[in-house]
């Protein structure tokens, strides 16, 4: 394409074009009303000027050949002039500038060829501004006219775009143009109505540049004066932007039509449309071109290193080469097997094959000469040795690049630090030496304009307002406004671009990471600020970080950074069944903990079981058996004698937090045994909490609540000592003696049955009252349930309540049952429950309760129990009788077969014999007295039924127990059903206990809460309780 | 900085102090819950006296009364720019941690004098210049406080010895 540009628009032709612009203009300034001609020239530059990718091809052809061409020019020029021209010029004396023998045969050609018809007019005048480029005297000087010449030349080499811009200052389009000795507001240089319009025309995409050129060329062809002129005065196009479009200035639409007739890939069927004069400067926009820095980062927009990143080495002077370092994408002839096989498809399939892109690696020379010795070769040159492989050049591992600006990405390049890094070069001491200003620089390219937010302090750094200081009050894309606040114009507000500003800050402020860098939302206060990096101090880690101003907030915040998810520096998170972690780091995707065995890992989030909420009353103890919670300082007593402030506790974990520690963000694990207190939060050893009860007033005695809750030891002589109690259980149960000498645990326990002393359990001992043998309270005593029960079924016959029931029936025997067991009602309804299941005997006995009214028919069971005992009478009997119907008691059997008979047996004999028989003998009496008792009672109601059951039963009993108790059956036979009811049951369970059980059940069911009132009522309710420790 | 602060507590009573020593009560909890404080902003360092401890109002629900006392106070504001004297409680590879009273103050590596180096290898670890400078645990500073973090009950301080006359 150069080439072919070269050969089209050699520099010469360049020179024609532009050169005589000024010519031009000055002419059309002369001569005001041909215009059409004189503006073709600014026209041309307009051309020119739009011509983004023009300048390019231009360039690229013009540059080098212009460039040694001219140079050469120049060079043959000055040797001329040294030799033989200066005499002849001075000799022609003051002439035409623009005319210039010695300027080369170029320039005579060039204007030869351009203005033939304008030569009349041409070279009388000069341009004012050429004039005035010229120093005084210059007219007369044609030195200065090489001057001039030298200067265009290096002009036309410049950025063809600054060269535009550099003429249409000069030369703006306006009519005032020209006289640009004055200062034009640039308004006035606006077109107007009066202006020629342009027209846009389409064209087909891509080959809109062909298109103004063929136009160009038709203008050439036809110019002004010739018999068919062309009417445009300028054609232009611009590029990429408006692809398909090409624009041409002319006064009539007719102008163009013709003009455009026959023109190659232009589009006539399609509609030419007028563009606003309002749109007509937008449309001929320049936009700045990006100035490259060495040093600054760069994209490659194509080829093998599409996207990669590559840093800008050298920047050639016409701004359109650079030459870019970048990591080798090298597969070092790895794959050419594959490749050659293909054969001819190879130029191809390239694109294919290139498609697996080897990984970007630092060259690598002993890697090139296996495969690929021989296109490599080495020059060592000035700054190191430089290999060069496959016709590019590696130094350092980096491949040397030359490349068109137009194939880089220059803008929103955004470096990755890991890309980055890979440029770092090595230092001498082996760090990383980053080049953070030109990184800054790049970035900056990027700044987004949400990096500053109103409130933000900024400083701007560069640009005519430099140095003044202030706050942001509003953003509008890349203008900020802000508000001065320091210096002479403080209170005022300002626009200033985006890259004029850096953010400030002051040392000590506190900070937050925003963005960029992979310290994003680290908190910490600023420890240093040198230019536009910051160096700020973790909060979390202690650690010092240099970031750029631009990344930085002030932050308001304190405490933990950064959140990711729910989990947050130091929580306490679960990682599986058996393992805690406390997190000591929070990345962007993942979390850094430390676990309860003191590793560090990285997890991810979705590792996490879930989060252990933190627990305030937490409570451990310290290897002293201290206690220790949250927030107490601790030190290790093994080991690294870690200290640390408690964050959690876990079973026997402490995570510890010491800020002074860096690394694992102050976090340690220690286990609670090997730490000791330091100090505890809020000094809780210090002293009574005021808050509460006051102290002094504690001090006078325990609070009855205590006392209640814990009963003092009783200490000194034991209670127990002396004292007549009753075995209840083991060889021994039932039998009555008197307490020698008692311990904690035991006591020596003289029987009254047998001579010795003998060491018993003193929990299974109960006081008796040495005289009624009643159960006393020995205030030892145990007011455990007998639940089991079934013992507790054989208890009730010998329901020492049986006795005492009989004769102290009001009182005694309630308690006594109470006293058995300790849920006095229970057995209460047991024991009233037994009556009753005799007294069901006599018939449904919940009825005859009920009916009896509780209280009564409480008693009356009572006085049933008694009676049926007969055991009231064993009562008096109780000492030795006591015993048997105990064993009875016991077992059941033994009570109902046993036991029996000989009760019945010693009914008759004596109740104090202690037999049952006395006490059946008693029974039988005490029967009568309790038919009596209860006659009366029933006699109310049931009279009549109880009376008779009582009646029945007892004989009943009598008569069946001895044979049919065991047996069950002839008792509820002969009473009625629901005793059998209960029969069967007790049946079930062993014979005795639920013999006694069984009864009260129904019983209960019946008047389960007759008994418990009848108690109460009775008198029983204190009683129970007396009773409950009875035993 | 220090100044003298007038400020309001309300300290709520428990009845079974209601008594003849009811003041001395209140002044001993006031001095225990106020002195040594640091409520994020600043230091109560010591309780000057009560300038009024106003009416108890006893709370219906709880028989608790509530005394509003206002008293003064010495209390100490860390400023940035001040300059203290503080005591080196610790020193890491990082800087060096000081406490200035009850401020905490850490001295980070930057800010400090570049003559001033780590030295790992004694015991116990030191900043030293290899002179007569030593600074090590139990050492006296004088640093300047450079900036002030309030947290919730605590306050946290970066501070500088890299200037004239610190150190």
């Amino acid at each position: 394409m150069s080439n072919f540009l070269n050969q089209d628009f050699g520099s010469e032709d360049e020179d024609d074009e532009f050169n005589p612009a000024p010519v031009d203009e000055s002419e059309g300034e002369d001569s005001k009303p041909a215009k059409s001609q004189g503006r073709q020239a600014p026209g041309s530059d307009d051309m020119k000027d739009q011509g983004d990718a023009e300048e390019d091809d231009v360039k690229d052809g013009a540059d080098d050949d212009e460039d040694d061409d001219e140079d050469e020019d120049e060079d043959a020029d000055e040797d001329e002039d040294a030799v033989e021209a200066r005499p002849r010029k001075r000799r022609r004396g003051p002439l035409n500038p623009f005319i210039d023998e010695e300027a080369g045969v170029d320039e005579e050609e060039d204007e030869a060829e351009d203005d033939e018809d304008e030569l009349a007019e041409f070279g009388t005048e000069m341009h004012p501004d050429d004039f005035d480029q010229l120093p005084a005297g210059a007219e007369t000087d044609d030195r200065r006219h090489r001057q001039l010449d030298r200067q265009r030349e290096l002009d036309a080499t410049m950025d063809a775009e600054k060269q535009a811009q550099l003429l249409k200052e000069r030369y703006g389009r306006n009519r005032a143009a020209a006289t640009d000795a004055l200062v034009i507001p640039k308004r006035l240089l606006l077109p107007s109505v009066e202006d020629p319009s342009i027209w846009g025309a389409r064209c087909k995409p891509g080959k809109e540049r062909e298109v103004v050129y063929s136009i160009q060329k038709r203008i050439e062809e036809r110019p002004a004066g010739s018999r068919n002129p062309i009417r445009i005065i300028s054609a232009f196009e611009r590029g990429h932007l408006m692809q398909g479009w090409f624009y041409c200035e002319a006064r009539r639409q007719a102008d163009v039509t013709e003009s455009l007739e026959g023109i190659n890939f232009y589009y006539p069927s399609q509609k030419m449309t007028l563009v606003p004069v309002k749109e007509m400067p937008d449309l001929l926009r320049v936009q700045k071109s990006e100035e490259l820095m060495p040093g600054g980062w760069v994209r490659i927009k194509r080829g093998r290193y599409q996207g990669d990143l590559a840093q800008i080495e050298e920047v050639e002077t016409n701004g359109l080469n650079v030459t870019v370092r970048v990591v080798p994408r090298l597969d070092y002839g790895m794959n050419e097997d594959a490749a050659a096989l293909m054969g001819p498809d190879v130029k191809r399939k390239r694109g294919a094959t290139n498609a697996i892109r080897p990984p970007q690696r630092l060259f690598n020379e002993s890697e090139a000469k296996k495969k690929h010795a021989k296109y490599l070769s080495a020059t060592s040159g000035l700054g190191g040795k430089s290999w060069s492989y496959l016709n590019d050049t590696y130094i350092d591992g980096f491949l040397i690049k030359d490349m068109r600006v137009q194939h880089l990405i220059s803008k929103n390049v955004n470096p990755r630090l890991e890309e980055v890094t890979m440029f770092a070069r090595g230092g001498e001491d082996g760090t990383a030496n980053l080049d953070l200003a030109s990184l800054a620089e790049t970035l900056k390219n990027s700044t987004a304009e949400d990096s500053y937010q109103p409130g933000d302090p900024v400083e701007v750094y560069r640009g005519e307002q430099q140095g003044l200081i202030g706050r942001t009050v509003s953003t509008r894309g890349d203008i900020i406004s802000l508000q001065v606040t320091e210096g002479d114009l403080a209170g005022q507000t300002i626009d200033a671009p985006v890259r004029t500003l850096r953010k400030r800050f002051r040392e000590g402020d506190h900070v937050k990471v925003i963005g960029g860098s992979r310290y994003q939302n680290e908190l910490g206060m600023v420890v240093q600020v040198k230019d536009d990096t910051v160096t700020i101090l973790s909060d979390m880690s202690m650690q010092e970080i240099t970031v750029f101003s631009k990344d930085l907030r002030l932050s308001a915040e304190m405490g933990a950074d950064g959140q990711l998810g729910i989990y947050d520096v130091h929580d306490l998170v679960q990682l599986d069944a058996a393992t805690v972690a406390c997190v000591i780091k929070v990345d962007r995707e993942s979390l850094r903990v430390v676990d309860q065995n003191g590793s560090v890992r990285n997890i991810l989030p979705t590792q996490i079981a879930n989060k252990i909420p933190p627990r305030r009353d937490a409570v451990a103890t310290d290897r002293n058996g201290a206690e220790i919670r949250n927030g107490d300082t601790v030190r290790e007593v093994y080991g690294e004698q870690r200290t640390g402030a408690i964050r959690h506790i876990h079973r026997s974990y402490l995570f510890l937090h010491n800020k002074a520690q860096a690394e694992n963000a102050g976090i340690s694990v220690v286990r609670t045994t090997n730490v000791v207190t330091v100090s505890a939060r809020g000094g809780r050893p210090t002293g009574p909490d005021l808050t509460k009860l006051n102290p002094a007033l504690n001090m006078q005695g325990p609070g009855g609540g205590r006392g209640a809750a814990m009963p003092p030891p009783s200490r000194g002589r034991d209670t127990l000592i002396g004292k007549t109690v009753a075995v209840r259980k083991g060889r021994y149960k039932g039998l009555v003696g008197i307490v020698r000498d008692a311990d904690d645990k035991n006591a020596q326990v003289e029987l009254y049955t047998v001579n010795k002393p003998v060491q018993i359990d003193r929990n299974i001992l109960t006081p008796k009252d040495p005289i009624t043998k009643q159960t006393l309270d020995s205030g030892r005593g145990r007011g455990r349930g007998r639940g089991g029960g079934g013992a507790g079924g054989g208890r009730v016959p010998y329901g020492s309540g049986a006795p005492s029931g009989a004769p102290g029936w009001s009182g005694g025997r309630t308690p006594m049952a109470a006293g058995d067991s300790s849920r006095t009602p229970a057995w209460g309804g047991a024991a009233a429950s037994r009556t009753p299941a005799w007294g069901g005997m006599s018939g449904s006995r919940t009825p005859a309760w009920k009916n009896d009214g509780s209280r009564t028919s409480n008693p009356y069971e009572a006085g049933n129990r008694t009676a049926y005992g007969g055991i009231g009478n064993r009562t008096p009997a109780w000492n030795s009788g006591s015993r048997t119907p105990y064993d009875s008691g016991s077992g059941y059997d033994a009570f109902a077969s046993g036991s029996r008979t000989p009760a019945w047996g010693g009914a008759g004999a004596g109740a104090n014999t202690g037999n049952r028989t006395p006490a059946w003998g008693g029974l039988s009496n005490g029967r009568d007295q309790r038919d009596f008792d209860d006659a009366p009672t029933p006699g109310g109601g049931y009279s009549a039924p109880t009376p008779g059951a009582y009646a029945a039963p007892t004989p009943g009993a009598s008569a069946p127990t001895p044979g049919a108790w065991p047996d069950s059956a002839p008792t509820p036979g002969a009473f009625n059903a629901p005793t059998p009811g209960g029969m069967p049951k007790r049946g079930g369970y062993d014979a005795p206990t639920p013999a006694a059980y069984d009864a009260p059940t129904p019983a209960m069911g019946g008047a389960a809460a007759t008994p418990g009132a009848g108690y109460g009522d009775d008198d029983g309710g204190p009683r129970y309780d007396d009773g409950t420790p009875s035993p | 900085m220090f100044f003298l602060k007038e400020e309001t507590k309300i300290i709520s009573l428990h009845p079974s102090y209601f008594g003849p020593n009811m003041r001395d009560y209140l002044v001993t909890r006031l001095n225990e819950e106020e002195e040594g404080r640091c409520t994020g902003d600043h230091f109560v360092i010591c309780v000057m006296d009560m300038v009024d401890i106003g009416e108890g109002r006893v709370i219906p629900s709880s028989g608790n009364a509530e005394y509003t006392i206002k008293y003064r106070a010495i209390i100490w504001k860390p400023f940035r720019g001040e300059t203290v004297d503080a005591v080196v409680t610790s020193v890491k590879p990082t800087g060096i941690f000081t406490l200035a009273g009850p401020l905490s103050v850490f001295i980070a590596r930057k800010n400090i004098p570049g003559d001033i180096k780590w030295e790992p290898n004694t015991v116990p670890p030191q900043y030293t210049d290899h002179a007569d400078q030593v600074i090590e645990k139990g050492t006296s500073l004088r640093l300047k406080i450079l900036g002030v973090k309030p947290d919730v009950a605590a306050i946290n301080a970066i501070g500088t010895i890299k200037e004239d006359y610190l150190g």
